[in-house]
């Protein structure tokens, strides 16, 4: 029986072994964490249909429980990838006929932009953050209030050359608008702002999503990324940002600010760019053997991409991304 | 000037048909970064001197790439040139650079 | 004797073009010197510091002894030519004493010497100076050997990379490298028909004498000293117009540098001096990131200086400076190079424009109150970590504090300054003195090496000490008001920041706080060697990406150390950093305030 090893245990990852089981390949995932799920395990809707992550979570995992010739090794980390091996760092070696890279992207360090006061100032959170807060039930204050009112501001460590990130993690805007929703839920009396640049609603239901949250939620909507937050003498938050469509300069009060972070690639991927000879983008992210034809393809024969390890994907397109990777694996075994 | 006792008000209307982008092309061309110029508004909101004064950075070097060029010099004047806009600008654009060279081309030096 | 041949000519007609041109250089120079710089050289004048200037000439116009100190091999090359010309000609001149007594000898009498009293020609032979001549001469030769080879192969001689020359330059140190093989043809062709010389020209000479006819030596001797005296001629006529002018300027320069004089936030007359003092020896490329990292490779020094000598330098040009200050350490010349550009900026840029800043009128948006003032910088405004680090020591050391510019102040000053607009910074200057005035400090804290530099500089703020917080921060902890636990574990490296260590000196308290908290790792280029980050506001010219090779290459050479931390004093640097480097990059005020006991 033919072997893949899959690197990352993640949604695509899973959903790659998960394919593969039913194709009949054997499959061993890695995965670095004591447990697979990747980040949708900290997350807690998703959009646009705010269906909990956790629900899609436990339906990849009772497929993957069922599914026949899954290995899953958790704890554990590749630290060398060729076609036909991969050495983990405990010094084991395993061998196999194909290997799937789903490593997926590392979350930006909100620290990295000083000037927005993450981990100086109480009540700046991140999306992460915020996503965790909701999963535990505790949207509050650091003094246990309940926030009056909130900034969202979008593309925190994408789009900025200063942070040497210069693309679009395409999710967050999407998230900002969720999330938006979600805290005029919980807090219907809170006036939420979102601060954006662009606001990119790419995927089915998202501008609907965007429109519900102006038109049904009343979230404010300024476009201008904040400079700088400063703490007011009250223990809230001044920021300050252009409301550009007047021209003028904004300032406003806030009990929370939300960093929507972007996604960075994994420092990993410079190290299997120099022992693996796969190729990175500019960007960090890997570069797939073409945009159209070979999009889970690596420049090395044997060796495929699924997921985010590639470029910033939503959980829709990275599950695709794990199917089309298994079938391209199928298709690489079969001329073997 | 006679007083006619009414005056002619410039139109709103960015011509750009009409507008003279020579200057503005001489920039560009000088400074191809302000191109991706993206409007968030980073610079004005940091702004020392705009956070003292009416001094809308972004809106003055806009206008100049579209032509515009009357009182551009005398607003870009109220720059201190203390670079905060260029440490935070997500395109790295070379504000203070552009400041100067706004100044140059529409000043007298 | 008459002491003239037709061959003179070219020498005589050089030498009196040259010294005409020098001396009206000097004379207008001078004259133009403002009455300020003036009364300073006549309170000089008559003082010690008058031989203090010449034993400098003697150290440095004659030995080098600057260049030497940075690079010997290089240091012999450039004095075997300048010491040893100066003996040649010296020691030629008490030879013709020696040989005929305190008479009168035309200058070309002296310098062709040997042609004219050739041996045969005197009583009482003194072979003693034949051989010091000889000496001499191969001691100069050695230097142009060298400069011949460093043309080649500058790296054998430690410099990666020399200066790019202009055609006056090409022509004069074309006229130079022959003068002296020239002159060893001349006279061992003389000691081959007339006997004489030691045992270089002579020896030559007896060679010649064996191997190549009578008749044909006869036919070369007039030519020979032709060629020597054309090359003399060219150097001296295309000398004033070259890198070579350095050679007389350097002299005068160096009195008046004895006599206080200095170059301003404006051009003047003095500048001259500096700039023309310039040998283009090219040392100050090496050390510009600029060219070390970036590869620009015309905006140097030495091609500013040269620019600006010609009256041809480019806003372009000017502009494309960090001003770090790397170049003016090792300059052997001393100019200084940062007043110079910064002058030069100024009078491309400034224009005085009175109403330019009145929206400042009545401003103040400071808070609190103290005897301390804590002018933060527009800067750290966005390094929070700094200000609320800040925050914390002041209240560890119960000091009550103004804060000035917590809520966004006006700027310092400098960067208006450093792009050639001193007019406009003045009104700056003028706002923020007032502004301290008015709040009654006694101390002002700053944590940004910028405005401290303006403040200390320019602010004449009497009654009023400047410090910078590593300063401040050290003087708590000497006085005990302030203590930091110390950690074995805790590894820290520094970066030093232009505008505090080489801009104002300080190296050493920064590295003392570190010490008293943890290890300290220093990175290969630090205090005086260190390198700048990239992001310094003088440069208006590179883009974000220039700022951020440089930036790297500085963080990866801190990361190297294998430190946990990077620890710098100036929030530009602390961002610039941030942008390379693998580790955390944190200020001085940061690792106190987690360490306070």
């Amino acid at each position: 029986m033919k072997h893949t090893i899959i690197i990352g245990g993640g949604i695509a990852g899973m959903q790659c072994a998960l394919t593969l089981s039913r194709q009949g390949v054997a499959t061993t995932i890695i995965e670095k964490e004591n447990d697979l799920g990747g980040k949708l395990r900290n997350w807690h809707v998703l959009f646009p249909t705010f269906t909990p992550a956790d629900e899609v979570l436990s339906q990849m995992r009772h497929k993957l429980s069922t599914a026949t010739n899954v290995t899953i090794k958790t704890g554990c980390e590749a630290t060398k990838i060729t076609p036909t091996a991969v050495t983990l760092a405990t010094g084991e070696e395993l061998k196999c006929d194909a290997v799937v890279i789903a490593t997926g992207f590392t979350l930006f360090d909100a620290h990295i932009k000083e000037e927005y006061g993450y981990g100086i100032y109480d009540n700046v959170v991140t999306s992460a953050d915020l996503e965790q807060m909701f999963n535990k039930g505790e949207v509050k204050l650091s003094t246990g209030e309940t926030p009056r009112r909130v900034a969202i501001l979008h593309c925190v460590g994408s789009r900025d050359e200063k942070v040497c990130q210069r693309h679009c993690s395409k999710v967050c805007c999407v998230t900002g608008v969720k999330q938006a929703i979600e805290l005029k839920r919980l807090f219907p009396a809170a006036d939420v702002f979102n601060f954006y640049m662009d606001i990119r609603m790419f995927g089915p239901g998202y501008e609907e999503m965007y429109r519900e949250a102006q038109q049904a939620y009343n979230v404010h909507f300024v476009r201008g990324r904040i400079s700088e937050v400063s703490p007011t003498i009250d223990n809230r938050l001044q920021i300050k940002a252009e409301d550009t469509l007047t021209g003028r300069p904004l300032k406003l009060g806030v009990d929370m600010l939300v960093l929507l972070i972007g996604m960075r690639s994994n420092d990993l991927n410079a190290t299997l760019e120099a022992g693996s000879g796969l190729k990175c983008q500019p960007s960090g992210f890997m570069q797939p053997k073409d945009s159209f034809h070979g999009n889970v393809e690596s420049g090395v024969e044997g060796i495929f991409y699924a997921g985010a390890v590639t470029a910033p994907k939503n959980v829709g397109e990275s599950m695709n991304e794990g199917t089309t990777a298994a079938m391209a694996v199928v298709e690489w075994l079969s001329k073997r | 000037m006679i007083n006619f006792g009414f005056s002619i008000n410039k139109p709103r209307t960015i011509d750009i048909d009409r507008n003279n982008l020579r200057k503005s092309n001489e920039i560009m061309h000088e400074m191809p970064e302000l191109q991706t110029c993206i409007g968030c508004g980073t610079c004005t909101a940091t702004c020392t001197a705009g956070n003292l004064t009416e001094f809308n950075f972004r809106k003055v070097h806009t206008l100049v790439r579209r032509g515009e060029y009357q009182g551009a010099y005398e607003e870009m004047n109220k720059c201190m040139l203390c670079g905060k806009c260029r440490l935070l600008c997500p395109r790295g654009i070379n504000t203070r650079g552009v400041v100067m060279l706004i100044k140059r081309k529409l000043g007298d030096f | 004797m008459t002491f003239f041949a037709k061959f003179c000519i070219p020498f005589i007609v050089g030498a009196v073009v040259m010294f005409a041109i020098v001396l009206i250089k000097y004379f207008s120079w001078l004259r133009n010197l403002p009455k300020s710089d003036l009364k300073l050289i006549a309170k000089g004048i008559f003082t010690p510091r008058t031989l203090a200037a010449v034993w400098e000439i003697v150290c440095e116009s004659l030995l080098h002894r600057r260049i030497f100190r940075v690079n010997p091999r290089l240091g012999y090359m450039h004095m075997s030519l300048a010491f040893g010309w100066f003996l040649l000609i010296a020691v030629g001149w008490i030879e013709t004493v020696a040989y005929l007594g305190f008479e009168w000898v035309p200058l070309q009498g002296h310098v062709f010497f040997k042609y004219f009293v050739p041996l045969n020609g005197i009583e009482g032979h003194k072979p003693v100076f034949d051989f010091v001549m000889d000496l001499l001469l191969l001691f100069v030769l050695s230097g142009v050997g060298l400069a011949w080879y460093k043309r080649m192969r500058s790296r054998a001689l430690g410099m990666k990379r020399t200066t790019k020359h202009i055609l006056f330059d090409r022509i004069a140190l074309s006229a130079l490298w022959c003068i002296f093989p020239l002159r060893l043809m001349a006279e061992s062709i003389t000691a081959a028909i007339y006997g004489g010389g030691s045992f270089l020209t002579g020896g030559i000479g007896t060679l010649m004498a064996k191997t190549i006819n009578a008749d044909i030596l006869t036919l070369l001797y007039e030519p020979a000293w032709w060629l020597y005296s054309l090359a003399l001629g060219t150097f001296f006529i295309s000398m004033p117009f070259s890198r070579y002018m350095h050679i007389f300027t350097e002299i005068p320069l160096i009195f008046l540098r004895h006599y206080r004089l200095k170059p301003t936030a404006k051009e003047k007359s003095y500048d001259n001096f500096e700039v023309e003092a310039c040998s283009r020896c090219g040392i100050c490329i090496d050390p510009c990131q600029l060219q070390l990292q970036l590869g620009i490779n015309d905006v140097q020094s030495v091609y500013f200086l040269r620019d600006r000598r010609y009256n041809m330098l480019q806003q372009k040009i000017a502009n494309n400076c960090l001003m770090c200050g790397r170049c003016e350490q090792v300059c052997p010349v001393g100019i200084n190079l940062n007043t110079l550009r910064l002058n030069s900026r100024s009078s491309m840029r400034n224009i005085p424009n009175e109403g330019r800043y009145n929206y400042l009128r009545g401003m103040d948006r400071s808070q609190g109150e103290g005897k301390v003032g804590y002018f933060a910088g527009c800067m750290t405004l966005l390094t929070p970590n700094t200000l609320s680090a800040m925050q914390k020591i002041f209240s560890a050391a119960r000091e009550k504090v103004w804060w000035a510019d917590k809520d966004g102040g006006v700027c310092c000053g400098r960067p208006l300054k450093l792009t050639g607009e001193p007019d406009s910074a003045q009104k700056m200057i003028d706002y923020n003195k007032a502004l301290f005035a008015k709040h009654n400090i006694t101390t002002l804290v700053t944590s940004c090496p910028i405005c401290l530099r303006v403040f200390r500089e320019e602010y004449d703020l009497h009654g009023i000490e400047v410090l910078h917080h590593s300063e401040y921060i050290l003087r708590l902890m000497q006085q005990g008001r302030l203590s930091v636990n110390y950690s074995t574990d805790a590894t820290f490296t520094y970066h030093d920041p232009c505008e505090l260590g080489r801009g104002s000196n300080i190296y050493d308290q920064p590295r003392a706080v570190i010490e008293a908290i943890g290890q300290l790792m220093e990175p290969a280029h630090n205090r005086k060697n260190a390198l700048c980050c990239g992001s310094s506001v003088a440069n208006t010219a590179i883009n974000d990406r220039q700022q951020l090779t440089i930036a790297q290459g500085v963080a990866e050479e801190l990361d190297a150390t294998g430190a946990n931390t990077v620890v710098t004093a100036c929030p530009l640097c602390k961002k610039a950093i941030t942008r390379g480097a693998t580790k955390q990059v944190k200020d001085l005020s940061e690792i106190v305030a987690e360490n306070l006991k």
